[in-house]
């Protein structure tokens, strides 16, 4: 079922609409995530990550995305980033870490093309 | 009678956090975003509001997807600043006045803008990021703060349009209040940026100067673009400037920019702009030549 949303037609590439239907296949997915903002589910996930996200209730595709730290899969499976972004906090990953992992370059690569390169 | 002095634009990249509390002010990459904010905090300092009122978003830490409002209003003496994953900042509660928080819920449905209503939750980057760039925290926060909530992340999101006319609601229900509080608008979020999925690192500083000028001077304009206007020009997490434009309502028609800095670093073109009424302005300047 596509959306009749006049607001979101013409989104452009590389663009991943956050909305309710696919808020409603990956709740699970996007709760696992925001659970970090808790110290107790930041230490369960340092402790064992399997039995976290077995106990998140992830399917094996999402707990293959998270093991494999597929952070654009995730995204294109259909996880908010800023749940997303208090992970990367867990796994120690900074935002611009993050972000030229999405784009498929190394973190050189990518802060060749910003504005202040050296900018951390 | 309460009544707006004032509208402030902030971006509210929550790296500004962490450089503000590792005490990077002084770092030549960061000291002009720092630098940028100083007339801001100084304009403060000397207006001396009593409330700010924000319209900012939570990023998905107050609240999760199992109930995520489109308006949510803040009601409580203290807001804690939230844990986004990272731990505690050592920043004082965020204050609250119950009573003109209250005032403006139910000024606000009363209107038929039917909001959410949250109490005893902390608060995320969508404030807490700008926050102590505008107010000082020593010992405490010199005023109280008006949370509103917008959501920018869940589609369906409330219209650019709708977000302008909650903003002009705002203003009625401030100005129905009959304590007289003096109030800024802050409206949070922006410029330029995307930051998931292939398109990451988008930014537009062209689109970026036009926003501000239409926002300062025709803003209906801004009312007419869909939030895949507002993706496709400025990146898909710049659909938040929905939220400037909820301040701009609060506003009267005609606005003095009194300050304006802008600098993309990385991602996200951070952006202050502070915005007082022309009338203001020019009384301002009438008193001050009656002075001299
Ligand atoms: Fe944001």
């Amino acid at each position: 079922m596509f959306t009749q949303n006049p607001q979101t037609v013409a989104m452009p590439e590389g663009t991943y609409v956050f909305d309710l239907r696919t808020c409603n296949r990956r709740l699970a997915f996007n709760r696992f995530f925001w659970n970090m903002i808790r110290p107790e589910a930041r230490q369960a996930f340092w402790d064992d990550e399997e039995a976290a996200m077995r106990a998140a209730g992830l399917d094996d595709e999402e707990m293959a995305l998270v093991r494999a730290r597929d952070w654009l899969g995730i995204v294109q499976a259909g996880v908010n980033f800023f749940v997303l972004e208090k992970w990367a906090r867990v796994v120690r990953k900074t935002n611009l870490e993050v972000y030229a992992i999405m784009r498929g370059e190394s973190f050189e690569e990518f802060m060749q093309t910003r504005a202040v390169p050296h900018a951390r | 009678m309460a009544r707006i002095i004032g509208g402030i634009g902030t971006s509210h990249v929550p790296t500004i956090g962490v450089a503000y509390d590792k005490g990077r002010q002084e770092d030549p990459v960061w000291a002009p975003l720092f630098e940028g904010y100083k007339p801001v905090a100084k304009w403060l300092a000397e207006k001396q509001p009593d409330v700010l009122l924000f319209f900012y978003n939570d990023h998905a830490t107050t609240l999760f997807f199992d109930l995520y409002p489109t308006f949510a209003l803040g009601v409580g003496e203290r807001f804690p600043i939230a844990d986004e994953g990272a731990g505690l900042r050592g920043l004082p509660d965020i204050r609250g006045d119950v009573d003109f928080q209250a005032h403006i819920g139910e000024a606000l449905v009363n209107e038929e803008f039917d909001l959410a209503f949250f109490q005893n939750k902390p608060i995320d980057h969508g404030i807490a990021s700008p926050l102590p760039l505008l107010w000082p925290h020593e010992p405490d926060w010199p005023g109280t703060v008006v949370p509103i909530a917008i959501n920018v992340l869940q589609y369906p999101l409330p219209t650019a349009r709708r977000c302008y006319r909650l903003g002009q609601a705002v203003r009625r229900a401030v100005e129905s209040y009959p304590e007289d509080l003096k109030v800024v608008v802050v409206g949070t979020g922006g410029l330029s940026h995307q930051i998931h999925g292939e398109r990451t690192g988008f930014n537009n500083t062209e689109w970026d100067l036009d926003f501000l000028e239409t926002l300062r001077d025709e803003p209906e304009r801004l009312t007419q673009l869909t939030h895949a206007d507002y993706v496709r020009l400025g990146g898909a997490e710049s659909v938040e400037q929905i939220m400037w434009l909820a301040m701009r309502g609060a506003l009267g028609a005609s606005l003095e920019e009194m300050h304006r800095n802008y600098y993309l670093m990385t991602t996200t073109a951070m952006t202050v702009v502070t915005y007082e009424e022309r009338e203001t302005a020019a009384a301002a300047q009438q008193r001050e030549q009656e002075v001299a």
